[in-house]
Formats: C-alpha cells, sequence, structure tokens
C-alpha cells in the first residue's frame, strides 16, 4: 500500500506528527517509556489501546503532550465503522475536530467524554457481535422453517444491512419504523410478539452493560 | 329526543354520568330500567334525576335511541321480551362485548322488517368523558342515525366508527384497558409505599403520573418510544427503572392482556351464538320479576329444566324457522 515500515518506534515518531499506538494493551506502557523522550508538543499522539485510559498515557510521556484515545469498531475496515474520540487535557478542539475530519473515511465519528468510551465500546465495540448473533439466529429461524442455510445466512445479513441503512438515513426513531413495518394482525406483530416473551430487550441492555462493565473493570486494571 | 337505558348497572351509570356531565342530553330525559331496583348504580341514577322502572317494555316505549346496557349472555333474553315492543323510531346501541349486530337484527327481524342497530364498545371512563367509544352501524341504520350517536358518544370522549370485525381487538384494548391501567396505578402506588410515600399521595401521584403521559401522547405527534427516550436521562434512575421492566417482559406481559381479552371476547360470542342460555345464568328472583312485568308475555322455555331455548319463542309468529342459520 506504499507505506515506509520500519523497526524503529523513535523512527515514526521523529518522522510523523500524527502518531496511532496501535499495539496490545500490556504493551503501551513499554513502548511509551521508549518513544517519550522524542514526543513534543506538536506531537498528536492517539491511542487505539482498549482500557488504557487518557490519565495512564499522560503520565506515560512528558507533560501537556497531545494524546487522544480512539475507540473504533470492527466495520471500520469497510469505511462503516463507529469510532469515538476522547480528548486528553492537552488536546484542543482543533485537534479533535481534525483528526475528526481526518477519520471521517472510517465512518461515523464522534467526540465525546472518556467517560463514554466504555459505553462505546459495550454498544458499537461488541454490538458488531451481537448483530453477528442475531443473524445467525434469523437464519437459523429460516433454516427451521424450510429454507437453505446458505440463502438464510445472504438474507439474514442483506436484512440486517438495509434495515441498518433505514435507521441511519432516514432519522426516524426505531419505534417508528417498527411501527411502518407492522401491519395489522400481521405476521410481523405475530414475529415481535414472541421476541417480547423471549425478553430480547432486556437480554439487549444487559449484554451492553456487561461489555462496558468489562471495558471498565480492564481500564482499572 | 329521550334515551332509555336496559340494564341500570355499570355501564348505564358511567354513561349516564358522562351525558349528564357534557349537557348533551337533560337527565329527566333518560329512563333507565333494571328487575334490581336496590343495585347501587340504579340509586345513583335516580339521584341524578334518571326514571329508573323495572319494566323494560316501559323504558323502550319512552325512548328513541335505545342502550342495552346488559350482559352479553342476557341480550337474547332482552330481545325476545322488547322484541315486539319496537318502532320504526327506535334505535338499538348495543354495548354488550362479543354481541354481533347480526345477531341481533336476526332477532328483531322477527318482530320488525327493518330493526336499527348499532355496536358498539365504549369503556368506563365515560363517566369523566374521557371516553374511548368504537361503533360499527348494522343493516338499516341510515347516517342520521349514526351521526346521533356520534353526538351522544363524542361529548363523553373519543368516538370512531369500525369495521365490526374489529371490536374484539377494542375491547381488549381500550374496553379492558382502564383495568389494567387501575391495576398499573396500584402497583406504582405499592412502589412508592415501598419508597416511603404515604398510600394517597402514591396514589395521587401515580394516576397523575399516567394522566399526564397520556395527554403528552395524545397532543404530541412523536412514537410514544421517542417521548419515553426524552425521560429517560443517560444513566439516569429512569432508564434503570425501564430495563427492570423490561427484564420482567412488561411488554409482552400488555400484549398478552390485550390478546386474552380479545379471545375471551370471541369466546363469549361464541357461546352467545349458541343460543342456549342454561337457567343458572339467570336469577330465579329477576326471572319471576320480569315475568310479572305488566304486557309480558311469557317467554317460551323460560324456566323450563332443560334451558331457555330463545328461538323457539314466539313460533306462532314466524313464517319459517329463523333460528336456523
Amino acid at each position: 500500500m506504499g507505506v515506509v515500515v520500519t523497526h524503529s518506534n523513535e523512527e515514526v515518531v521523529q518522522h510523523s506528527r500524527l502518531v496511532f499506538l496501535a499495539v496490545k494493551p500490556h504493551l503501551v506502557s513499554t513502548v511509551l517509556n521508549g518513544i517519550s523522550k522524542h514526543v513534543t508538543p506538536q506531537h498528536i499522539l492517539v491511542s487505539i489501546a482498549a482500557g488504557v485510559t487518557l490519565e495512564t498515557l499522560e503520565q506515560l510521556l512528558p507533560s501537556r503532550s497531545c494524546v487522544i484515545r480512539m475507540m473504533p469498531n470492527l466495520p471500520c475496515m469497510l469505511q462503516e465503522g463507529a469510532v469515538l474520540l476522547a480528548c486528553g487535557a492537552a488536546a484542543s478542539q482543533e485537534v479533535g475536530s481534525m483528526l475528526k475530519n481526518l477519520l471521517s473515511p472510517c465512518g461515523l465519528v464522534e467526540v465525546g467524554p472518556e467517560a463514554w468510551i466504555d459505553a462505546h465500546t459495550g454498544l458499537s465495540g461488541s454490538g458488531v457481535a451481537f448483530a453477528f448473533v442475531f443473524a445467525e439466529a434469523l437464519a437459523d429461524g429460516a433454516v427451521k422453517m424450510g429454507m437453505p442455510s446458505s440463502l438464510a445466512h445472504r438474507i439474514a445479513a442483506q436484512t440486517i444491512l438495509g434495515a441498518g441503512l433505514l435507521l441511519r438515513d432516514t432519522g426516524k426513531h426505531p419505534a417508528q419504523l417498527r411501527a411502518e413495518v407492522c401491519t395489522p394482525g400481521g405476521t410481523t406483530a405475530y414475529g415481535l410478539h414472541a421476541l417480547e416473551k423471549g425478553g430480547i430487550r432486556a437480554a439487549t441492555v444487559d449484554a451492553v452493560e456487561a461489555a462496558t462493565e468489562r471495558a471498565r473493570e480492564l481500564g482499572r486494571r | 329526543m329521550s334515551v332509555g337505558f336496559i340494564g341500570a348497572g355499570q355501564l348505564a351509570h358511567a354513561l349516564v354520568k358522562g351525558f349528564a356531565a357534557s349537557g348533551v342530553i337533560a337527565t329527566h330525559k333518560i329512563i333507565a330500567s333494571s328487575p334490581e331496583t336496590n343495585l347501587p348504580t340504579a340509586t345513583a341514577l335516580r339521584k341524578m334525576g334518571v326514571n329508573v322502572t323495572t319494566s323494560n317494555k316501559e323504558t323502550v316505549s319512552r325512548s328513541d335511541v335505545l342502550f342495552l346496557a346488559v350482559k352479553p349472555h342476557i341480550i337474547p333474553f332482552v330481545l325476545d321480551e322488547i322484541g315486539p315492543d319496537i318502532e320504526e323510531r327506535h334505535l338499538i346501541v348495543s354495548c354488550a362485548a362479543g354481541v354481533t349486530i347480526s345477531s341481533i337484527e336476526k332477532k328483531l327481524l322477527q318482530y320488525h322488517t327493518a330493526p336499527k342497530v348499532i355496536r358498539c364498545m365504549s369503556n368506563t371512563p365515560v363517566m369523566v368523558r374521557e371516553g374511548a367509544t368504537v361503533y360499527a352501524a348494522g343493516t338499516h341504520t341510515e347516517l342520521e342515525d349514526t351521526k346521533l350517536l356520534e353526538q351522544l358518544m363524542r361529548s363523553v370522549g373519543y368516538c370512531m366508527e369500525v369495521e365490526e370485525d374489529l371490536i374484539d381487538a377494542v375491547t381488549g384494548l381500550s374496553g379492558s384497558g382502564p383495568a389494567y391501567a387501575f391495576t398499573a396505578v396500584d402497583a406504582l402506588a405499592d412502589g412508592g409505599v415501598k419508597m416511603g410515600l404515604p398510600r394517597r399521595l402514591a396514589v395521587r401521584l401515580g394516576a397523575q403520573a399516567l394522566l399526564g403521559a397520556a395527554k403528552m401522547l395524545l397532543d404530541s405527534e412523536h412514537h410514544p418510544g421517542q417521548l419515553k427516550d426524552n425521560v429517560a436521562s443517560p444513566g439516569g434512575a429512569t432508564i434503570h427503572a425501564l430495563h427492570v421492566m423490561e427484564s420482567g417482559g412488561f411488554r409482552s406481559l400488555l400484549i398478552n392482556a390485550v390478546e386474552a381479552s380479545c379471545i375471551r371476547t370471541r369466546e363469549l360470542q361464541h357461546l352467545a351464538d349458541q343460543e342456549k342460555i342454561s337457567p343458572a345464568a339467570i336469577k330465579k328472583t329477576t326471572l319471576k320479576k320480569v315475568l310479572q312485568q305488566p304486557g309480558v308475555t311469557g317467554v317460551t322455555g323460560v324456566g323450563v329444566p332443560t334451558g331457555i331455548s330463545l328461538f323457539n319463542s314466539h313460533n306462532s309468529k314466524q313464517k319459517g324457522n329463523s333460528g336456523q342459520d
């Protein structure tokens, strides 16, 4: 892809103004200790390390270093990601906006307080996996009702994709969109009733909560 | 224009109270009949200035709009009794859950060529002029008849014409609905009391919360889901409570309730269609009182141990056996 690849972290820092820390969380302190003396106030450091707080990052770097925490999710690779940015003490609003624009090809990019990052992890980081589970279950349902598996999976994926687009692009409340699909006495009303009986809403809230709590826990370590 | 009620129970009382409050009709132009003169509702009606009698026939003769406000299984019994007295001017409005227009028309056609029948489903908050009423018009009903009913029912709340086959669902939703709400407020109040509020205050606040929410919703163009979101601040008390409700299956519980009420209504209709009332369904003393009324020619088969078969009455007046489909 034309990127210069080196073994030297220092070389990356010396040749770049914007530096992404894309190592696993347990390696962050080692890496930062190694590059710290090369970091200037002009550098912008963006950490994608899950659970590593701005406070931790700032402590490992020279004072008043510009640090931003970023939480992306898997579909970023298809330019349909959901990214939340949280700015450190020395990262100005301009830097935040600049980064937001820069990252916009990833998909949806928003800036928020660090306190929201864990919830974002639970919602859209793990949320992608929740959607995969739902897709698999939809397909299983269709297979139970007589459809071949591979076709069921393709249709399930397209159904969720289509629904996602409607949610994003109509700007309507999901409850409104649901009402619009729900013909009186029709199939959807019956299906939704079964979902409600199965407690899908509570289970989903529980899931986001559990993932968020775990993110918080990991952040405390 | 005079209004009559066959039956002086909860529904008659609620409707009269609403009509009186709205001023759509003066209470002295209302007459209600019931074999039980000691019913608390009958007493209340009398206090409001309504003529309360024990004679259904008197009610029929002194009214233009005739509400059938008795329990569904009593309807065929009443229709047989008053059938011969129905005139051209009468507009029969049945409020009985599950009783179809065709079953009522079938009975009345034995006595009259073009009985005007409307089936409606209302609810008790008509009493405070916040009722929810739907109606379906029968075969021989004219536009002016439905307009008259709308005028009456709109004075006590919402009123809309619907297809007859939706009325059972309406019963499940807004017919039974106030009972769901009473239960909800009672339980909310229990929650308040548990958390330290005095009972009276808790009930008041619970009721006001539901009232306010309903008003907001009716005045808003937004989906209730959106209004819910507007109340639930991030990480706040409400969203925690909503989660608890979802975990308890709140939504599916309500769906189940509406469904159960609707299904039961259809069952009642089916039972009524079978046109046999067991003697156990009517009090012996009530039956005696009705038979004692002047002008009531005994309904054949009444009191016979095998049951009251209402299509066997007045055979001499029928050309054919109209009891069969």
